[in-house]
């Protein structure tokens, strides 16, 4: 989860967040790069050292063309790579279904004999010590640790958004729609997230937990929900 | 903690970013310098150390990432090898019994 003056990303918990995030610095040293020549350009203009009573410059045009093309293609080629990497299709081991209402989540792990459950937000006057205020869930969504997981993703009234950040994962949802995302967490964990999407009164009050646990314990968490 | 360069580059948790300023910061003064010491332009110089810190940065940024990339596919490669080891250990998939049995037969 994020802590409280947390400004950067979580640390990722799958192989698409991981990508995600080298591409995030890759694109701020770039980004560095820029800023301190405009910088640079600027202190020269505030000091009068740069002057603009140049008539003809084919060769600063050029620079100028040629250099911004070069940055494009630095930044759109890892971009596309992330981008088809995200679209590929993977054989998951599990499907399940994320359905949000207001305000609160439903899961369907139809792989399963119809195991179905809705996942509430744990009010902060029942929260038990050491637990996440607005972050806690009383049913968490329970995955396999190294599995590809396909999660079917819509809404039952209006607009919601399923997010968990340290997974790389956000999918509206939307009603009358089923958006489809796949992640597969490379570590076992608890990953939070919330709504993403403005949904009415309680929208900032449904959070999602993904618990990632061994292959046995996910067995056993299912054949007990199930019964 | 973060150091964030100009606010938004975390120097201290990004691999490879300090090292890139570092060494730009470097090759700016030396390229800089050189300049002026070889031309005496002052103006001309200080475009030099700029475009050198620049180049040089980002020279060995992208070099810093490559070898970084390269040491991660590894480590992939090394964590499902051990992980293949233990599972096939003994067993008919194991390409060790698979060596040894060969040279057995060869001796």
């Amino acid at each position: 989860m994020a802590d409280y003056s947390q400004f950067g990303f979580q640390d990722a918990s799958s192989p698409v967040m991981e990508e995600l995030v080298e591409f995030h610095d890759h694109a701020l040293m770039v980004a560095l790069a820029i800023c301190s020549l405009v910088l640079y350009l600027l202190t020269m203009m505030l000091t009068e050292k740069l002057s603009s009573s140049t008539v003809d410059a084919q060769e600063i045009e050029l620079v100028w063309t040629i250099l911004p093309a070069i940055v494009l293609i630095l930044l759109a080629l890892p971009s596309l790579q992330i981008l088809y990497m995200m679209d590929e299709v993977n054989e998951p081991d599990l499907t399940l279904k994320a359905i949000g209402h207001q305000w609160y989540w439903t899961y369907e792990y139809t792989d399963l004999k119809d195991l179905t459950f809705d996942s509430y937000m744990v009010p902060t006057t029942d929260l038990p010590l050491g637990h996440f205020r607005l972050l806690e869930v009383d049913h968490r969504v329970i995955v396999p640790m190294e599995s590809p997981v396909r999660v079917i993703v819509t809404a039952d009234d209006v607009l919601h958004s399923w997010a968990v950040p340290s997974l790389g994962v956000k999918t509206d949802a939307i009603p009358g729609r089923l958006n489809q995302t796949s992640f597969t967490a490379t570590r076992p964990g608890i990953f939070y997230g919330q709504c993403s999407e403005i949904c009415g009164a309680n929208h900032s009050f449904m959070p999602i937990v993904v618990e990632s646990t061994t292959l046995a314990d996910f067995e056993n968490w299912s054949s007990l929900m199930s019964s | 903690q973060s150091f964030k360069l100009l606010g938004f580059l975390d120097v201290k948790n990004v691999p490879c970013a300090r090292e890139s300023v570092l060494y730009g910061s470097l090759g700016s003064v030396v390229m800089g310098l050189g300049h002026f010491l070889a031309t005496s332009r002052v103006r001309r110089s200080c475009d030099v150390a700029v475009g050198g810190f620049i180049c040089t940065m980002l020279g060995y940024w992208f070099y810093c990432r490559y070898n970084l990339a390269q040491q991660r596919i590894r480590q992939r490669m090394l964590r499902e090898g051990m992980k293949n080891r233990i599972l096939f250990e003994g067993s008919y998939l194991d390409p060790e019994k698979e060596q040894t049995g060969s040279e057995r037969s060869n001796s």
